[in-house]
């Protein structure tokens, strides 16, 4: 549940009506924290008008001081009308009103679903690539992204490392056909969440029965306070799982960009580091 | 006499025990049947031995403490108010249990330290309960509930508040989520935290019984027969915040046992205060055990919220046992 929220930020293709080809839009804005990242990663700072305000506090922070350097909106109707940008960028799940008001006053809009795998990532930044008139751009943050992918599939172990990711009951665990599961597996785990697909709610006897290795925790949102470590400091798990955890921001790896490929390379080597395997027997 | 007690108390215990094994035995995970009596055998599954011992056995012991204070401390207060309506939300202590392990996870104490939640839900109780006590301390039952609702009211605004500012997507969520009440991957460290405020409690109210009989003659009548209704009063108020305070402080705000409970044993024990009292404790544990072992039952993907399915269950429950009390009615 709590990752749809996630994905609501993240983003995806279909663009709504086509686009002219004949103006390049020159002040591009984005309203969804995914579509950010590939703003940032395709356009000169000069071309892009405002980004989400999520940006400047969420995130990869790879783009942190640009995004903080660049006007934040908070995807109201208001914010972009006062802009006047040529383009907007919006995600399909959040800021509906907004969505609709701009429709309604004429301003170009281009509305992303998530990106679930690499596949949907080539195809969302082709698109956003296609929109802002930076074709050769795209494919070549594609070609990099490959380029990565192929480079850990090269070096991956033969006897990959069971993980789940569990940030306690009742949290989401990322499953089959998510975007976290295809950047763990690219990272070389094996993600025992996908015996079922999407997101599942696990409980602790189910996380118990998949037996994994080591556990990754979903850090906290903006270093704000949550309870999730409650389940997680089960003593059942304090027992088994000691030193066999992993905390990973979980805002980081939740934009299905090609920089997704350089989170895989990251988690990879996170979790080598980790010594301690689960004592479960 | 004899006749009519003997068989239901046998009934309570052989339900009981027949839910206790049901509770072992279900969950996400299926164990065979026979996984209880090789438990301590030295092949045993270690698997099927973690999930019973230290996962599912705390949850129903849990289960039964939570679904007894529930359940004595409405046939305590139906008793009090004289009022069958009565349930232990009325003082306010639930849902002052309810703000303070919101606090709990709202500021990040939650979070440094698992164990805040139900220590600030106690606290939360402790203090809503002082709070009742200090507005309703006039003359008359009348006085207590409507300060209780007052102190309820000003709670939920609290734990409201806290939703609407929490500054962080999950805490908003499990805000929501915990205040739907569950048992769902609770610990031993759970039990040992809440039981003795929990058993206590208990005590506390069980000991009002006799009060609770003279005063259903009214009030007058239980002055003129030496009790005092202060101290009774204050008893309850103390036993619920204990009881209550402690089963909510660590499984949320679970309805509907409390109000259940002391109806459904009436039928067999009459509607002698002090009669109800301990058949009402064993069935709200049984009714909440059960409500527990539902939620695990239920297919679906995401795990049903005790606190959801004992409104879900009760609420028609309740009204089959209205009409059948009309029916029965002179």
């Amino acid at each position: 549940m709590i990752y749809r929220l996630w994905s609501v930020f993240c983003a995806g293709l279909l663009l709504v009506p086509q686009l002219s080809a004949a103006a390049t839009p020159q002040r591009v804005m984005s309203l969804n924290l995914c579509a950010d990242q590939l703003l940032l990663a395709l356009l000169p700072e000069q071309r892009i008008v405002s980004l989400s305000w999520l940006s400047q506090t969420e995130g990869d922070p790879y783009w942190l001081t640009t995004a903080q350097r660049l006007p934040a909106n908070h995807g109201t109707a208001e914010e972009v009308l006062a802009m006047q940008p040529d383009l907007v960028i919006a995600g399909a799940y959040t800021t509906s009103a907004t969505r609709r008001l701009l429709a309604r006053a004429g301003t170009p809009l281009l509305v992303l679903q998530p990106a679930q795998d690499w596949a949907g990532i080539r195809a969302v930044t082709r698109q956003v690539a296609a929109a802002v008139g930076e074709r050769a751009r795209g494919e070549q943050l594609l070609a990099q992204m490959d380029q990565t992918l192929l480079q850990l599939q090269q070096q991956s172990s033969p006897t990959p490392l069971r993980v789940i990711a569990w940030s306690g009951s009742g949290t989401d665990v990322p499953g089959r056909d998510t975007l976290f599961d295809a950047i763990l597996t690219a990272a070389g785990a094996v993600n025992v969440g996908a015996a079922v697909a999407g997101r599942a709610d696990f409980d602790l006897e189910r996380l118990l029965q998949l037996r994994p290795e080591v556990l990754l925790r979903g850090a906290a949102y903006a270093a704000t306070p949550s309870m999730r470590g409650e389940a997680v400091n089960h003593r059942v798990l304090r027992k088994l799982y000691a030193g066999a955890q992993l905390t990973y921001p979980e805002a980081v790896y939740g934009c299905g960009v090609p920089r997704a490929a350089q989170m895989a390379l990251q988690l990879r080597q996170q979790l080598l580091a980790v010594k301690t395997r689960s004592s479960l027997p | 006499m004899r006749r009519s007690w003997r068989r239901p108390v046998l009934f309570a215990v052989a339900g009981l025990l027949l839910l206790v094994v049901m509770s072992l035995l279900v969950g996400r995970v299926a164990l065979p049947a026979n996984t209880l009596m090789t438990l301590w055998r030295s092949d045993a599954d270690p698997l099927a031995v973690l999930i019973i011992t230290e996962l599912r056995l705390p949850r129903t012991v849990l289960a039964l403490l939570v679904g007894a204070a529930l359940g004595l401390s409405g046939a305590v207060l139906q008793g009090l108010t004289r009022n069958p309506l009565a349930e232990p939300g009325l003082l306010g202590v639930s849902s002052g249990a309810a703000l303070g392990a919101v606090i709990a996870i709202h500021t990040g104490l939650a979070l440094i330290w698992p164990l805040a939640t139900p220590l600030l839900g106690l606290a939360g109780a402790f203090g809503a309960a002082l709070l009742t006590l200090t507005l309703g301390r006039g003359e008359g039952v009348l006085v207590l509930i409507l300060a209780g609702s007052a102190v309820s009211g000003v709670m939920f605004a609290g734990t409201a508040l806290a939703l609407n500012l929490a500054p962080n997507p999950y805490a908003a969520y499990e805000i929501s989520m915990w205040l739907m009440g569950s048992l769902a991957d609770r610990s031993w460290d759970h039990v040992w935290l809440v039981a003795p405020f929990l058993l206590a409690g208990l005590l506390v109210l069980a000991g009002t019984g006799r009060a609770l009989d003279a005063l259903s003659l009214g009030e007058q009548q239980a002055t003129s027969l030496g009790i005092n209704l202060r101290s009774l009063r204050l008893q309850v108020l103390l036993g619920t915040a204990l009881a209550v305070g402690a089963a909510t402080a660590v499984a949320g705000a679970i309805g509907f046992i409390g109000l259940l409970a002391p109806h459904w044993v009436r039928p067999w024990v009459g509607h002698e205060p002090r009669r109800v009292l301990w058949p009402a404790t064993v069935a709200g544990a049984a009714l909440l055990l059960a409500a527990d072992i539902g939620t695990r039952l239920l297919p679906f993907a995401q795990e049903l919220k005790l606190g959801v399915l004992t409104v879900l269950v009760g609420t028609p429950f309740f009204v089959s046992l209205l009409l059948r009390l009309r029916r029965s009615a002179p």
